[in-house]
């Protein structure tokens, strides 16, 4: 049981029931009344015998009745509940967490956890201002939502009204989850600004109240500061079981360009082993089914490494043809509390070969390795002079190309929209700024992680000559000797541009496969080949991006649940975003030439093994700290005071029938 | 209770004339026959003048020789004197408490005793006996002396009218001055509620055996009588109209009943200190109706015939 206004209970019954007790004592109630003489009253109460002001309290069931009657009625003013930790005064930050896990349905009656959260922390702001006249000051209290990112709902207010708007307004995203945002804003607010006061807090630290299912990506990285308390309520169910799509790729054989092949990642977070049919569809039609359940092992924790592990499975389609543009989704058969992950989709773009030109081409290594690749990436390689590509330039024709590649040419202008890869010189773009040769070059650092390296690591790559140049602030180094960069990667407006500071037969990249590996990846990396094999697409928090023609118009995103929304493009790119659930987004405009609208989709995927195990945590561990969940109830909480309130009154009839019998 | 302005002011508001009609019927007894100062309607023990006939006796010089009885004489020759009862005139003294506690009650105990004492005055005076009024209380002892003649009534009256109730009781002092003042024999009625708490035995002494033929009517109000039913109850911080002595009670059916039994033994012990002093002692609720007080309750008791 809590009390809502305890001091107020209290207080009354400091203020009353001495009285009560001092007036039997005192006597000082009796109505007076004069008398002819007191003679025979005298004689006939023992009570006149006592003269004295005080005396012996002797029992009296109408005192009795009394005092457990003033009890009651400050057992009614301190509004008792049944449930509930409630604190009070000072600064509450509430922490509801709207990820995509909170969107499971084991909130309680078919409800999502952030449904449940939400209420949880509605209640609690009841709580806090609840007891109206006889509540105490219930302090400043914020809302914060957060994801992937964290969104400050309110700020510190004392407005009940405003606060459980902010809590009601609290939509669910399908992000993932992150608390460093969300405390790093509730100490912004809490903290100090004054220059000359920096090393204290405005006020007390706030007590940081967290909504949540407990799966929280970055909980170890997090401290509790001096002073800060933390109380987790646990929202969902700890034993919650889930199997999800953890992974999804497409891909088109490099030899058959017109099939498609998918491969699938399925993981059970449950404590007990599942199976789980596989479905493909594409375009809406299914295409199939694994042929028996798949078997997946209990999550658990791995005996060599201490860490959690989900029961794992690889799934991959045969291949099919699909020569055409299609959404491809992947959906396992089951039901489950958390139908969000059970599900992802790819857009699988048109089976598509590039046009390259290759302009003035010095040495036998940048033909040979793209006239191999013709009829396999490249359908189609011109060669060309640098006065053809001039003209092309002239003429504003360049990005008939989808890569343009530069061997050691420096042209007089560039392409304003181009996909360019040059070698050697570096091409007149802003941010190359060239200054010199140097010699006896060697790898020092790498990207590794950027796609124009995947299998192409360049360690041994040896550098007789190079051209030094002093990149700008914009331009990406992808590789780098102790000389300056190796290869950047600089984008200007409708331009990319991948530039290579060697001249490949200045190397001994063509005695290995790491050059020739890069050659191909960066072909591919410009002229966007990769999206023919379809990726997982997008998460949730992630922004769209794209490219569009610079007659495009009347842009629209189309959003999963139906609505669309108007988008503007910049130069020739479009970015909207950051998306907040999965599904399927499309992008359509119109075009001069184009009967109807092109439209262009993505795909939204959770695809997050943090979100997807769903079970929720019965405790938190923020550094050393480990916060125990109070576990969330679907109890409502019940106040007491109308019952003393009653029992109260039903006391005084009592007392009045006994008086009214005793003087009667 | 009753407030001054609900006090009589007239005196035919004490004893009006319908009242007054019935009341010539009635005399006031004394169980005992006093000796008076002058000649009444009431038999003396002294023998005298009257046509009663008493005794006989011889003849010594010096006696009037009217009261010879002359056939005795002539029938057996010897000289015999006729006694005759003398009727005197019968002293009644009516005393009045007026005291504080007496100015209480509903119909209030000290208006139903002036007009009390007004009834028993007139009869007194219509029957030629010699009627003496005192009160006393908060004002002392005040006294009208020696009234005779139904004439007297409105001065009886007026004097009544005057005397208004406060202070102690001072029974022992006045009973103390009527006693030593005494002057022959005759007939007291004291009309009082008796609740004295330095007690009534001192006072009563003085008046008791000697002269008087004594009656205690003890005035009591229906509060006093049945205070259950009069308004007393819950609690209450009763205040003492005399000494100011404050009593705290809670009114309860068991307080009640004890106080009904304190006084009907106080009643009790006042009757029978009267009994053995040969007084007589009669309980008088002042919600009684005059009426049927004179004409039939005290005739029943012996005061009056």
């Amino acid at each position: 049981m809590t009390w809502l206004t305890p001091l107020a209970g209290l207080l009354l019954a400091a203020a009353v029931i001495p009285p009560l007790v001092l007036l039997y004592f005192l006597r000082l109630r009796r109505r007076p009344m004069p008398i002819a003489s007191t003679l025979l009253w005298r004689q006939a109460t023992e009570d006149l015998r006592a003269n004295a002001p005080f005396q012996r309290l002797r029992f009296s069931i109408l005192l009795l009745l009394q005092l457990l009657a003033l009890a009651l009625l400050a057992f009614a003013i301190a509004q008792p509940q049944v449930d509930a930790g409630s604190r009070r005064g000072g600064r509450t930050v509430i922490l509801v967490d709207n990820s995509a896990s909170m969107n499971a349905t084991d909130g309680g009656e078919d409800r999502t956890r952030l449904q449940q959260a939400k209420r949880l922390a509605r209640g609690r702001i009841e709580r806090l201002f609840g007891g109206g006249i006889f509540g105490g000051d219930p302090g400043e209290v914020m809302v914060i939502a957060f994801s992937d990112r964290a969104e400050v709902r309110t700020p510190f207010t004392d407005s009940r009204s405003q606060l459980l708007a902010a809590i009601e307004g609290i939509q669910p995203t399908d992000g993932t989850t992150r608390l460093e945002e969300a405390l790093a804003l509730a100490r912004a607010f809490t903290t100090n600004v004054d220059p000359d006061a920096k090393d204290r807090p405005v006020e007390q630290p706030a007590a940081l109240e967290l909504y949540s299912d407990g799966e929280i990506a970055d909980l170890s990285e997090q401290v509790l500061r001096g002073g800060e308390s933390l109380e987790y309520t646990v929202v969902g169910d700890p034993e919650t079981a889930n199997v999800a799509i953890v992974g999804v790729a497409a891909d088109r054989p490099y030899d058959r360009p017109g099939t498609v092949q998918v491969f699938v990642s399925v993981a059970n977070f449950g404590p007990e082993p599942a199976e789980v049919d596989v479905q493909l569809a594409v375009d809406g039609v299914v295409r199939a089914i694994t042929p028996k359940p798949v078997k997946l092992a209990a999550a658990g924790i791995d005996p060599t490494t201490s860490l959690y592990q989900p029961g794992r499975e690889q799934v991959v389609f045969l291949p099919f043809e699909q020569a055409r543009d299609a959404l491809v989704e992947v959906s396992l058969l089951h039901q489950d509390d958390f139908p969000v992950d059970d599900r992802a989709n790819m857009v699988l773009p048109p089976a598509r070969r590039l046009k390259v030109a290759l302009v003035d081409p010095k040495g036998f290594f940048l033909r040979e390795v793209l006239v191999g690749l013709e009829g396999v990436m490249i359908e189609r390689l011109d060669i060309l002079s640098a006065d053809d590509f001039a003209k092309l330039v002239e003429e504003d024709r360049a990005d008939e190309y989808d890569v343009v590649v530069l061997d050691d040419v420096v042209p007089k202008q560039m392409p304003k929209a181009a996909r360019i890869l040059s070698f050697g010189s570096a091409p007149p773009v802003e941010g190359l700024n060239e200054y010199g040769i140097k010699e006896h070059v060697l790898v020092r650092a790498l990207r590794g992680d950027h796609p124009i390296f995947r299998f192409a690591d360049l360690d041994d790559l040896y550098v007789s000559r190079m051209h030094t140049i002093a990149p700008g602030s914009d331009v990406q180094v992808l590789a780098e000797a102790a000389e300056g960069p190796l290869v950047v990667a600089v984008s200007r407006g409708a331009l990319s541009l991948v530039h290579v500071t060697f001249n490949p037969l200045d190397t001994n990249g063509p005695f290995g496969r790491s050059l020739v590996n890069m050659v191909c990846n960066a072909v591919e990396f410009l002229g966007n080949t990769r999206e023919a094999i379809a990726s997982d697409g997008l998460r949730a928090g992630q922004a769209i991006t794209a490219r569009v023609p610079a007659t495009a118009d009347d842009l629209k995103i189309t959003l999963p649940d139906g609505t669309s929304e108007p988008v503007t493009a910049t130069d020739t790119s479009v970015s909207w975003g950051p998306v907040r659930s999965t599904g399927v987004y499309e992008l359509s405009w119109t075009q001069p030439g184009e009967s109807g609208r092109v439209r262009r989709r993505f795909a939204v995927n959770l695809l997050s093994d943090q979100e997807s195990r769903v079970a929720a945590r019965p405790e938190v561990k923020l550094g050393e700290d480990r916060v125990a969940g109070a576990k969330a109830s679907d109890a409502v909480q019940t106040p007491l005071w109308p019952w003393a309130l009653g029992a109260c009154l039903a006391l005084l009839m009592v007392e009045w029938w006994m008086y009214r019998e005793r003087t009667g | 209770m009753s407030t001054a302005a609900s006090r009589p002011t007239r005196v035919d508001e004490l004893l009006d004339s319908r009242l007054m009609a019935k009341l010539d019927q009635l005399d006031v007894v004394s169980r005992k026959i006093f000796a008076g100062k002058l000649q009444g309607e009431r038999r003396s023990k002294r023998r005298g003048m009257s046509v009663e006939f008493a005794d006989y006796r011889h003849y010594v010089h010096g006696d009037d020789l009217r009261f010879v009885d002359w056939n005795i004489y002539a029938r057996l020759d010897r000289l015999f004197l006729k006694l005759f009862l003398e009727e005197e005139d019968l002293s009644l003294l009516l005393g009045i408490d007026a005291s504080a506690s007496m100015d209480y009650g509903s119909p209030n105990k000290f208006v139903f005793c002036q007009r009390l004492a007004m009834a028993l005055g007139y009869i007194g005076l219509a029957n030629h006996n010699r009627v003496t009024l005192f009160t006393f209380g908060g004002e002392g002892l005040q006294r009208l002396s020696n009234l005779r003649g139904r004439r007297r009534t409105q001065e009886m009256g007026a004097w009544l009218l005057q005397r208004q109730p406060g202070g102690a009781t001072g029974f022992d002092d006045a009973m103390r001055t009527i006693a030593l003042s005494r002057q022959g024999k005759g007939v007291m009625v004291v009309l009082s509620d008796f609740l004295y708490k330095e007690g009534y035995e001192k006072g009563l002494r003085y008046v008791s055996g000697g002269g008087y033929d004594t009656f205690c009517l003890q005035v009591l109000s229906p509060e006093e009588v049945d205070p259950g039913n009069h308004g007393l109850s819950g609690d209450l911080r009763l205040t003492d109209m005399e000494d100011e002595d404050v009593a705290e009670v809670t009114v309860t059916p068991g307080l009640l009943k004890k106080y009904r039994e304190n006084l009907n033994a106080y009643c009790g012990t006042l009757r029978d200190y009267c009994v053995r002093r040969d007084m007589t002692h009669a309980t008088v609720d002042s919600g009684t109706d005059m009426d049927t007080l004179l004409l039939e309750y005290l005739r029943r008791r012996g005061l009056l015939k």
